[in-house]
């Protein structure tokens, strides 16, 4: 058992990333239920797939 | 290949496996924009629930994940009760299977620090916001870096602005 803390101790590494964190992606996301985000990451999936069978093919195409 | 989430935590859940989501696939369900392709879960290291992991995963093959072909490996219960984390290849995509989380503890310790999401349909257990930034953090790795700051972005988004979903 242990307690977490709700509010973390600043790590200047960490903080210096957050700089680079699309907020307003977030707060998109944060509008969503957690169906609708679970929905949206298999649709990258999908997306992904797609996109890599098709680098594929055209790789293939070039070598041959 | 990326794994199919919907039909691995329908696995789980239909063998009665007692398992908590973390990593990549809890993120996005706190929020997280970041894309993931595995499933990452901690499971109870009970005789009866190895059983039930057993029986939820062999049909979908799990094999080491970067191990050579055909070594002698058996996904079966004394095999997983002789280890502890496992990182597996499935016919459905990497899946972790972990005994232990640094940071975290076991399923035990990790039970009191759970939300209750809805998964493809079914009610899972997600590692809560905060303990999901605890263990991220104590594992250290600078690839998590990126994805502790966004973590930590959407504590600050849910404490300041609404988020309807959860009350972390």
């Amino acid at each position: 058992m242990f307690e977490t803390a709700t509010e973390f101790e600043p790590d200047p590494v960490i903080e210096a990333y957050k700089k680079g964190i699309d907020r307003t992606l977030l707060r998109e996301n944060l509008k969503l239920t957690v169906e609708e985000r679970l929905k949206n990451l298999e649709a990258l999936q999908e997306f992904a797939e797609e996109l890599q069978k098709h680098l594929h093919k055209k790789d293939g195409h070039k070598l041959s | 290949m990326a794994t199919n989430f919907r039909e691995v935590i329908r696995a789980l859940v239909d063998s009665g496996a007692e398992f908590i989501i973390i990593g990549g696939v809890a993120a996005r369900a706190h929020g997280s924009a970041r894309f993931t392709e595995d499933l990452d879960v901690v499971y109870r290291r009970s005789k009866e629930n190895i059983d039930r992991i057993i029986q939820a995963l062999k049909p979908y093959q799990p094999y080491l994940r970067g191990a050579p072909p055909n070594l002698p490996f058996e996904f079966d219960a004394r095999t997983i009760q002789h280890g502890l984390n496992f990182t597996f290849t499935t016919s459905l995509g990497p899946l972790d299977l972990l005994g232990e989380v640094t940071g975290g503890g076991t399923y035990e310790d990790l039970l009191s620090h759970c939300v209750t999401y809805d998964f493809f349909g079914e009610d899972c257990l997600c590692l809560d916001l905060p303990t999901l930034i605890r263990v991220k953090r104590a594992a250290g790795r600078p690839k998590d870096f990126e994805a502790i700051a966004e973590l930590e972005a959407l504590v600050e988004e849910k404490t300041t602005g609404n988020d309807p979903t959860t009350s972390n």
